[in-house]
């Protein structure tokens, strides 16, 4: 009898147990989104009210029963339009030409044996281990002697050759068994043929990875466009955003607005590509 | 030719439309960097010679250590004109060893503003607008807790909380001077009684609950407007916004310590000519239109609430400011006038401002969250000491 007390306790246990844990983690879950819930909620509340019901909490600091788009409206009046489009434009001008340049580089280092391709690879590493903060100011010099300062290639172009995505892309080669390239070879393919009909397409989730990278390198600078002296045509979303906070006071409800257009954005792109994202990194060298 | 600066571009559409009527043959491109990269971005360009830089706004205080960069052209031929143009005190922090390198074009002061409602519930009378009978600091922490007490959640807030240009006044009130003294102004000096005096005080008032922790930096009109403070001290750029919002205000001179001098912040933007421009002769021709010209200096506050530097844009200016508040701010002109020209205390002039500021600035971070006084000033010295070493 108490034997089958046990039995039956046990697994109503364990249930309990991974209720319980699920709902922690839930809630957990729940308290990383709870910023960025918080900024939309004031995004929708006039600018002078942002603080007006954060202390005390109660249920209007994380709820509005009045939600207004005069601060979106706002936004249509600053510098936030062009520049989101610009850093689209960046952005995505660095994804496609930095994914071409990146995975035959990778592909360079992982399939073709050359010699001092081990040099090479460790110059990449280490180039990725360096912060780009700290190469930023000599680079925006040598622009400026290039006459790339305030253009779309001076932006673009610090993006293009990212280490990391060509350490991530190579690992990934790296996998892909050399049988394959054997029987390519036999069927009369080149270097090229290999590239492109072999690697490319059994590589598609960490070219996403990689892709992603490119992207967010772009979507969040800030300090290079400066450097680069960009003007109000070339303008990029992080420098627009911070510009929306005057010298003397702030609008917080048109900040939070700018932030959510900024967020929105890529939180898109990574949500329609999380599957690929992750199954890039848990497979990275693994297979 | 370009000119560039932290402010929104609208700020000085104005002045750059007044001056293209004027001059159609030179037309001005504004461009704006955030105002927390401003002097890095100055600093990185300037210094690698970018001519795409004609003219650009310079925070006063750091201007010797611009011009000593060799950062600003040398306008000392405008010497003469712009005496004569600026009050006093604009004239001077304009000037490093003898020579005219910027044009003053805004001036500021600190006031202080409180919640008519606040004090109602608390019974308070309203402090006056009267520089005659200013309150003191001692009076308003008292005040302020008592309206704590009436259900106001803040006694009183200071908008720049750990800006030197705000608190530098709180130590001159107590005979601690600016905290920078020497023949070269590169002695440090604050951890005399004065300042020590007037940190303790800052600190109290956070330790006690009068000011809140929470919130830093340049962001704290909105808990104002929210009417969560009785006490805000802040700069006429609050007037429009207060202007707009739904609570009702009141406005005083910034208060002082009692026994002690009365002394208010001062200072703000000029304009000056990068040596690498190609523009110059443009360049210089809008800044004078700018700063020297009443008209031109006005359109540069056409569309914010700042103080002309200029004299008389400033007696056309502050009529329109006062008119800005409504029935609240009834005799504001007069105190900023009397303000500018009597109490006003400029920030030091060295060419080791610019590290001051920073260390300083962290020095009153750590003081308002509670760290010791003395040992957190004796702390600032030695850094400041070390960081002065390298110039």
């Amino acid at each position: 009898m108490s034997a089958a007390t046990a039995h039956t306790g046990t697994p109503r246990r364990r249930t309990l147990a991974y209720l319980g844990l699920s709902v922690l983690g839930a809630c957990i879950g729940l308290l990383f989104l709870l910023p960025l819930w918080w900024t939309f909620v004031n995004s929708l509340r006039p600018g002078g009210d942002t603080f007006r019901y954060l202390n005390p909490l109660q249920w209007e600091t994380f709820f509005t029963a009045t939600p207004t788009l005069s601060n979106y409206a706002a936004l249509l009046h600053s510098d936030l339009g062009l520049a989101t489009l610009n850093s689209v434009i960046v952005s995505a001008i660095t994804v496609v030409v930095g994914l071409a340049i990146c995975s035959m580089a990778a592909f360079a280092l992982a399939a073709i044996p050359f010699r001092g391709s081990g040099a090479v690879f460790i110059v990449v590493v280490v180039s990725f281990l360096i912060p780009f903060d700290a190469i930023a100011i000599p680079l925006a010099n040598l622009f400026r002697d290039w006459n790339l300062q305030n253009t779309y290639a001076g932006l673009i172009l610090p993006g293009l050759g990212n280490g990391m995505a060509i350490f991530l892309l190579r690992t990934f080669f790296l996998a892909i068994p050399k049988d394959l390239v054997e029987a390519g070879r036999l069927d009369g393919l080149g270097w090229w043929g290999i590239f492109r009909r072999i690697y490319l397409p059994l590589s598609v989730p960490s070219l996403i990875g990689a892709g992603l990278t490119l992207f967010l390198f772009q979507w969040q600078s800030y300090m290079w466009p400066l450097l680069n002296g960009t003007d109000s045509q070339h303008i990029l979303g992080p420098i627009a955003l911070s510009n929306l906070q005057g010298q003397f006071n702030v609008d917080y409800g048109v900040m939070f607005a700018g932030s959510i257009v900024l967020t929105v954005i890529p939180l898109a792109i990574i949500i329609g590509f999380q599957r690929y994202f992750i199954q890039s990194v848990s497979t990275t060298g693994l297979k | 030719m370009n000119l560039l600066g932290s402010e929104d571009p609208t700020t000085f559409a104005p002045v750059i439309a007044a001056f293209k009527t004027k001059n159609p043959d030179i037309t001005v491109k504004y461009a704006q960097v955030p105002f927390d990269q401003l002097n890095p971005t100055l600093q990185q360009r300037l210094g690698a010679k970018d001519d795409t830089i004609d003219l650009y706004t310079v925070d006063q205080p750091r201007l010797s250590q611009l011009a000593a960069q060799g950062f600003l052209e040398d306008l000392s031929t405008l010497k003469e004109q712009t005496k004569a143009a600026v009050p006093d005190a604009q004239y001077s922090v304009n000037l490093y060893q003898d020579k005219l390198w910027a044009l003053p074009v805004w001036n500021s002061t600190q006031l202080m503003f409180f919640n008519k409602k606040s004090l109602d519930a608390a019974g308070i009378a309203y402090p006056s607008i009267d520089p005659a009978q200013r309150m003191t600091w001692e009076q308003i922490a008292k005040d302020g807790k008592a309206a704590q007490a009436a259900g106001t959640q803040f006694g009183l807030l200071l908008e720049q909380v750990e800006a030197y240009y705000q608190l530098q006044p709180l130590a001159e009130s107590l005979g601690g001077g600016s905290g920078i003294t020497g023949d070269k102004m590169l002695t440090t000096d604050i951890t005399n009684t004065g300042w020590e005096k007037a940190m303790q005080w800052y600190s109290d008032t956070f330790s006690s609950g009068l000011s809140p922790r929470g919130v830093g930096g340049f962001q704290t009109s909105p808990l104002f407007t929210s009417g969560k403070v009785a006490y805000f001290v802040g700069g006429p750029w609050d007037i429009g916004n207060f202007a707009k919002s739904d609570i009702d205000w009141g406005v005083a001179p910034m208060p002082y310590f009692a026994g002690g001098s009365q002394a208010t912040p001062t200072g703000s933007w000029s304009w000056g000519i990068n040596p690498a421009s190609k523009n110059k002769a443009a360049a210089k021709k809008f800044l004078e239109f700018a700063s020297l010209d009443p008209a031109g200096n006005l359109a540069t506050t056409d569309a914010t609430t700042i103080i002309p530097a200029n004299t008389a844009a400033t007696a056309h200016y502050l009529p329109k400011l006062e008119a800005l508040g409504g029935a609240k701010t009834t005799g504001l002109a007069n105190l900023i006038a009397h303000e500018n020209t009597q109490t006003a205390t400029p920030r030091p002039v060295s060419v080791g401002y610019i590290q001051f500021e920073e260390l300083m600035g962290k020095a009153f971070a750590d003081i308002r969250n509670g760290s010791p006084v003395d040992e957190r000033l004796k702390q600032a010295t030695q850094q400041i000491n070390d960081a002065w070493k390298q110039l």
